[in-house]
């Protein structure tokens, strides 16, 4: 093999997506020392914060590098075999609650018994992944922020990495926004966006690669600056959501008995409880946030609650689309609404938040990925790629994380035996694969279901409907039985009568049109 | 408890939650975010203000007169660079080893 090249592949990121990519290569017969993976987390890990859930058995694939990484992996903490979901409001709670012997491996059912889903904390699971990954000999750097990529024939001194982000001096406002890169010479530009990319730099040095794999998640600053995404600059606010969360620790004995959970022994992983609630905690906070901030009347947050337990912690957060934010409401204020909510406070009751966070998660759908995954000589994979797959139900995007870069490993590796990493050639191979892989045929069969999801009325009387209902079909205060059917007109006209707002979103009309539409989850 | 979900306000403690993440915080010079805060006095929306987890912008909703910045309690998460349209925000990640630390994640 020629070492014209510094490496034969260098990684960004060294998340999910960036190790599946550097493991797959290394069982493509890359060498180990041809590879490096490089994050700006010191240690690695550091940066990272998923809710969150891993789903399928993907990390199997990878069992020569990993071992029993379902028992060994600090990250990997709870096998989900016990999954809510429910509405929530100010008052009354509302769960569907399911218990699954076959979810955690036990099961002599019909389904497949194996385990698929774990509760993850990203900061221990990236540390140790970083530790699998120089074992089986790849390189890794951590504490390494890659400030531009490097681009064949091109003075990398010649443009600052800041210029393709930043606003213009003079920029205007809203959508008639200018940006510095415009002002650049437009040679300069082509050839940023267009040229053969052969490395990255850091610190002014120059490292060289065949091919280099943007995994740098969420916050796509290299993916947008370096134009694989559309002509979009900044992220659009129209697709993007914001968790926030706390890590609350309970104890591990405490969490075994308040959630029920099977304390794991030496073949078995603990197992544990995952949560996630339909919010319509907002509408008073609303309706204060726009007396005093009358701009944004009548938008109300719609927000997502999470709930997981950990081996000695539990997670719980809240997802917001960062569309729906009304001036007036701090997103972390929601967080405190939705931890307040009495069934969520019971929960976490004599628990000690030992950490706070926030991160962005991709909401792209079809409609808004990438322009492109694939440049001469680079490939885009996982979260910075938009792969997440959301239906309301649940966010998966760390699965299609690990498939992504392990279709790219793939993809590359048999680029290099052919000895063209032109664009064309890894859209053929890389592209392609993503294309026909189980991550597009969800987003595609599930795109109506965005639709549904951003309907306001799943965020305000919804929840407060199916809630008030239960309350009172499950109630019994020694009154005549009334059937549920009764009750649910009953407080749907009280609720009408109550709050304007519901008016038109209560109509007969726009409650078929809303359960027709749930049809397609 | 009961009372506050009647009236519907909620405040989070922030300061203590920020208090609960590990930093690394880089010199000045080097601050990974920089606003050009007078762009924010003809802003009419304040969306970083609200957006931001870390409180990382104060502004009318502190009583202020000017947009008081801080990086130093930035969680990384990119929220104000795209809840701006003034231009006023110059967003990238901390130099390599500054910035946030998790460690649970």
């Amino acid at each position: 093999m020629d070492d014209e090249t510094d490496f034969d592949v260098i990684i960004i990121g060294a998340g999910f997506a960036g190790a599946a990519t550097a493991f797959q290569l290394l069982k493509e017969g890359i060498e180990g020392d041809r590879i490096l993976v490089v994050d700006r987390g010191e240690p690695i890990g550091s940066k990272n914060l998923t809710g969150g859930i891993l789903w399928g058995r993907e990390l199997d694939d990878f069992e020569e590098f990993l071992g029993n990484w379902e028992m060994d992996c600090p990250g990997i903490e709870r096998c989900i075999n016990h999954k809510k979901v429910g509405f929530l409001s100010n008052e009354d709670a509302l769960f569907v609650e399911g218990r699954f012997a076959s979810w955690d491996g036990t099961g002599g059912t019909d389904e497949p018994s194996q385990r698929s889903s774990w509760s993850v904390l990203r900061a221990k699971a990236d540390a140790w992944m970083a530790e699998k990954m120089e074992e089986a000999g790849i390189f890794v750097m951590g504490g390494m922020k890659i400030d531009q990529l490097h681009i064949d024939g091109l003075d990398h001194s010649s443009y600052d990495a800041r210029d393709l982000t930043d606003p213009a001096e003079d920029s205007g406002t809203g959508s008639a926004q200018k940006w510095k890169v415009d002002n650049l010479p437009k040679e300069l530009v082509d050839k940023i966006r267009n040229g053969t990319i052969a490395g990255i730099v850091q610190d002014g040095d120059v490292m060289t690669s065949k091919a280099v794999v943007i995994a740098e998640g969420s916050n796509s600053v290299i993916t947008r600056a370096y134009h694989f995404d559309s002509m979009l600059h900044a992220q659009s606010k129209d697709d993007m959501l914001l968790g926030v969360k706390e890590v609350i620790h309970l104890g591990k004995e405490r969490i075994d008995e308040r959630f029920n959970c099977f304390a794991g022994d030496d073949e078995r992983p603990p197992s544990g409880m995952a949560m996630e609630l339909a919010l319509s905690l907002y509408r008073d906070m609303s309706h204060e946030a726009w007396e005093k901030y009358p701009n944004t009347k009548g938008l109300y947050p719609r927000c997502g609650g999470f709930f997981y337990t950990n081996r000695d912690t539990v997670s719980c957060g809240i997802i917001v689309q960062l569309k729906s934010l009304p001036e007036g409401l701090h997103t972390y204020d929601l967080y405190q609404a939705f931890k307040s909510q009495p069934a969520i406070a019971a929960l976490i009751e004599g628990g000690e938040a030992i950490e706070y966070g926030g991160h962005l998660c991709p909401e792209y759908g079809l409609h808004r990925m990438p322009h492109r995954f694939t440049r001469d000589g680079a490939v885009v994979v996982g979260d910075a790629a938009g792969l997440v797959f959301a239906n309301g139900m649940q966010i998966q995007g760390m699965n299609n994380a690990l498939h992504s870069g392990k279709l790219a490993g793939k993809a590359i590796a048999a680029c290099i035996a052919n000895g063209d990493l032109s664009a064309n050639a890894l859209d053929a191979t890389y592209t392609k694969s993503l294309k026909a892989s189980y991550i597009f045929r969800d987003l595609k069969r599930f795109e109506p279901a965005t639709k549904f999801l951003n309907n306001p009325a799943n965020f305000t009387w919804v929840p407060e409907l199916v809630g008030k209902t239960a309350n009172r079909v499950f109630r019994e205060i020694g009154e005549e039985k009334v059937p549920a059917e009764k009750v649910l007109r009953q407080v749907r006209k009280e609720m009408r009568a109550e709050n304007k707002a519901n008016k038109k979103g209560m109509g007969l009309f726009g409650m078929l049109k809303l359960a027709l539409m749930g049809r397609k989850l | 408890m009961s009372e506050s979900i009647k009236l519907g306000l909620f405040t989070y403690d922030i300061k203590n939650g920020l208090g609960l993440i590990g930093y690394n915080v880089d010199e000045h010079e080097h601050a990974h975010i920089i606003v050009e805060t007078s762009k924010c006095n003809d802003c009419s929306h304040m969306m970083c203000v609200w957006g931001c987890p870390a409180q990382c912008y104060n502004f009318r909703d502190q009583g202020l007169k000017e947009m008081k910045f801080q990086y130093e309690d930035c969680v990384e998460c990119g929220t104000c660079y795209i809840m701006c349209d003034q231009g006023a925000v110059s967003w990238n990640h901390p130099r390599g080893g500054f910035g946030i630390t998790y460690s649970q994640g």
